[in-house]
C-alpha cells in the first residue's frame, strides 16, 4: 500500500473519531429534559448566574458581584482565588444615559 | 498526470518522514499538545458560554443594586416606592440573598431569600423542585450539593447560625431537581422573612430588587430611568447578564492567556530550531534530489507537504483529544482551575461547541506559522548551488 494511502486512512479514521464522539455527544443531549426545569428554577427565582464556582463571589455571580472585587478587599489586595485566572473580570462603566453596564 | 505526480512527492515527502519518525513524532506529540491545549480552553470556554446563555435568558430582565464607595450593600425598600412612578414597569420584587460559610465543612452556601409568589414566573418552581414544595415560612428548599454538603440523613431539620451566633432552625420542604444543578447546586431557597432573619438584615433594606417589565423591547428604556432616578444604583439588565458571560469566558482571562502564550513559546522554538539553518543530513539530501534533476519547486512541494502532514496530523490529534476531554472528562484537566478551592462544584456535562470559526482561530494560530517556519528554510536550502551543498 502506498504510504499516502496510509495516511488518508489514518486522517479518515481521525475524522471518524471525532465525528462519532460529535454524534454521541448529541445522542446524550438528546435525552435530557435539564433545560426546561433550569429554566423554570432560574424563572422563578430570578437566577442571575450560573453556578461552577463557589469559592469567591466574583466567579460564583460575576453578573452582580462588587465590579473588580478581586483587587478591592482591601487596598493592594491582589487575587488569590484560583478561579479568577478562568474567569475573565467584568470590566464595569458607567454611562450618563444607561446607569452602570457591563462589558468586555 | 498532475495528480500522480503530487501523490508521488506525497509519498516521497511520507517516506522522508518515516526516516527521521523518532523526530517527527516528538515534534507531532509536543504540536498536538499544544493543539489540545487551546481546542480544550477554546471548547469549555464555548460550552460554559452556552449553557449560561441557553439558562440565563430566563434571568430577571432588571436587577437594581445599591452602590456605596464602589461596593454594593443593601438596598432600601423604599427605592421601590420611587420606581412605581416609571411608566412600563409591571412589578417589582425586593430580595435578599447572600452567601452563607458553613464552617462544618467549608463550604459556602448561597442563601436567597424570596417570595415566590411576588415572582411573575414563580409557579414554575414546582417544576424544578422534586419531592416538596415552594418554602413556606421555616422552610428551605435545597440544591443538590447543598443536601449533599448537610448530611441530613433522613432528618428534616437544620440548622445555621446568625451573626450574633444564635441558632436560626429550617425545615426542609424539598430539594431541587438535580437537573438543575448548574443553577441551584449551592442554593438555599428560604422566604424573604427568613433570609432577613438569618443575615440580620433589617427590615426596611434587602439585597437588590428584581423589576419586570410590561414589553421586554423596552427594558434599555426602563433601566435608563431607573438609573436616573436612582443615582446611586447599578442597573443590570438581562442583555448586559448575556453580554457578561459571552465575555467572561474569553482569551483575556488570566489562564487563557497563559494557554496562548505557552503556544506562542513553542512556536517561537520550533521557528528559531527550523529558520536557525538546515542540518547537514538535510542541506545533502536537496543536493542530491538536485542532482538527480529536482526542481527548487518540487522540493519546496517536498517540505511544504511534509510540513502539512505534521500539521495536520497534530491538529486532528488535539483537537479529536480535546473534544474528548471536554465532552466525555468534563475538561477535567481545567477543573482545578476552573472550580479553584470550591468545596462546592456540580459535575458539569460539558458539551464543547464547534464552529468553523473556532477551529480556524486554532488553526491560523498553531498550523500556519509551522508551515511558514518549515517552507522559509526549505526554499533558503533548496536555493543553494548542488555542487556546495555536496561538498
Amino acid at each position: 500500500m502506498r504510504p499516502s494511502c496510509k495516511l488518508f486512512m489514518a486522517v479518515a479514521l481521525l475524522v471518524f473519531a471525532g465525528a462519532a464522539m460529535a454524534a454521541m455527544v448529541r445522542w446524550r443531549e438528546a435525552g435530557r429534559r435539564e433545560a426546561a426545569r433550569t429554566i423554570a428554577a432560574v424563572s422563578a427565582m430570578g437566577v442571575t448566574d450560573i453556578c461552577v464556582a463557589t469559592e469567591a463571589r466574583y466567579t460564583r455571580h460575576p453578573a452582580v458581584s462588587d465590579p473588580l472585587a478581586p483587587f478591592m478587599d482591601h487596598p493592594g489586595a491582589f487575587e488569590h482565588f484560583p478561579t479568577g485566572s478562568f474567569w475573565a473580570p467584568v470590566a464595569w462603566r458607567r454611562t450618563a444615559s444607561a446607569g452602570w453596564g457591563g462589558g468586555s | 498526470m498532475v495528480l500522480d505526480k503530487h501523490l508521488n512527492i506525497l509519498d516521497y515527502a511520507l517516506s522522508s518522514l518515516w526516516r527521521r519518525r523518532l523526530k517527527v513524532g516528538g515534534v507531532v506529540c509536543v504540536f498536538a499538545a499544544v493543539i489540545f491545549l487551546l481546542a480544550s480552553f477554546q471548547m469549555t470556554a464555548g460550552a460554559l458560554t452556552t449553557a449560561a446563555t441557553a439558562i440565563l435568558r430566563a434571568a430577571p430582565e432588571i436587577t437594581v443594586q445599591k452602590m456605596t464607595a464602589g461596593r454594593q450593600e443593601s438596598i432600601p425598600l423604599s427605592y421601590r416606592e420611587k420606581l412605581r412612578s416609571i411608566f412600563g414597569i409591571r412589578t417589582v420584587v425586593p430580595r435578599v440573598w447572600g452567601y452563607y460559610f458553613d464552617e462544618s465543612n467549608g463550604a459556602n452556601y448561597t442563601v436567597l431569600g424570596l417570595d415566590t409568589w411576588m415572582m411573575p414566573d414563580g409557579g414554575s418552581l414546582g417544576d424544578a423542585i422534586v419531592g416538596g414544595r415552594p418554602p413556606a415560612a421555616g422552610e428551605a428548599v435545597l440544591g443538590p450539593g447543598v443536601r449533599r454538603a448537610l448530611g441530613l440523613n433522613g432528618r428534616k431539620t437544620f440548622s445555621f447560625f446568625r451573626p450574633d451566633l444564635s441558632l436560626k432552625s429550617f425545615r426542609v420542604a424539598g430539594a431541587f431537581h438535580p437537573d438543575t444543578a448548574l443553577a441551584t447546586y449551592d442554593t438555599l431557597l428560604v422566604s424573604l422573612d427568613d433570609a432577613r432573619d438569618l443575615f440580620a438584615i433589617p427590615g426596611d433594606r434587602v439585597t437588590d430588587l428584581c423589576v419586570f417589565v410590561a414589553n421586554p423591547r423596552e427594558i434599555q428604556t426602563i433601566a435608563e430611568k431607573i438609573a436616573a432616578a436612582l443615582p446611586d444604583t447599578r442597573v443590570v439588565t438581562r442583555p448586559q447578564i448575556e453580554k457578561t458571560y459571552r465575555a467572561v469566558f474569553g482569551w483575556r482571562g488570566g489562564f487563557a492567556s497563559i494557554c496562548l502564550l505557552t503556544a506562542l513559546a513553542a512556536f517561537i522554538i520550533f521557528a528559531w530550531d527550523k529558520a536557525s539553518g538546515l542540518t547537514p543530513e538535510e542541506r545533502k539530501e536537496i543536493a542530491i534530489l538536485k542532482v538527480l534533476g529536482w526542481q527548487t519547486a518540487d522540493i519546496l512541494t517536498v517540505r511544504f507537504y511534509e510540513g502539512a502532514v505534521v500539521s495536520l496530523v497534530s491538529f486532528l490529534l488535539g483537537y479529536v483529544s480535546a473534544y474528548a476531554h471536554v465532552a466525555f472528562f468534563s475538561a477535567g484537566l481545567f477543573r482545578p482551575i476552573l472550580v479553584g478551592w470550591s468545596v462546592l462544584y456540580p459535575t458539569l456535562d460539558l458539551v464543547p461547541s464547534l464552529s468553523p470559526g473556532d477551529a480556524m482561530l486554532v488553526l491560523v494560530l498553531t498550523v500556519l506559522p509551522y508551515l511558514a517556519a518549515t517552507v522559509i528554510p526549505a526554499w533558503r536550502g533548496s536555493i543553494i548551488p548542488p555542487d556546495s551543498a555536496m561538498n
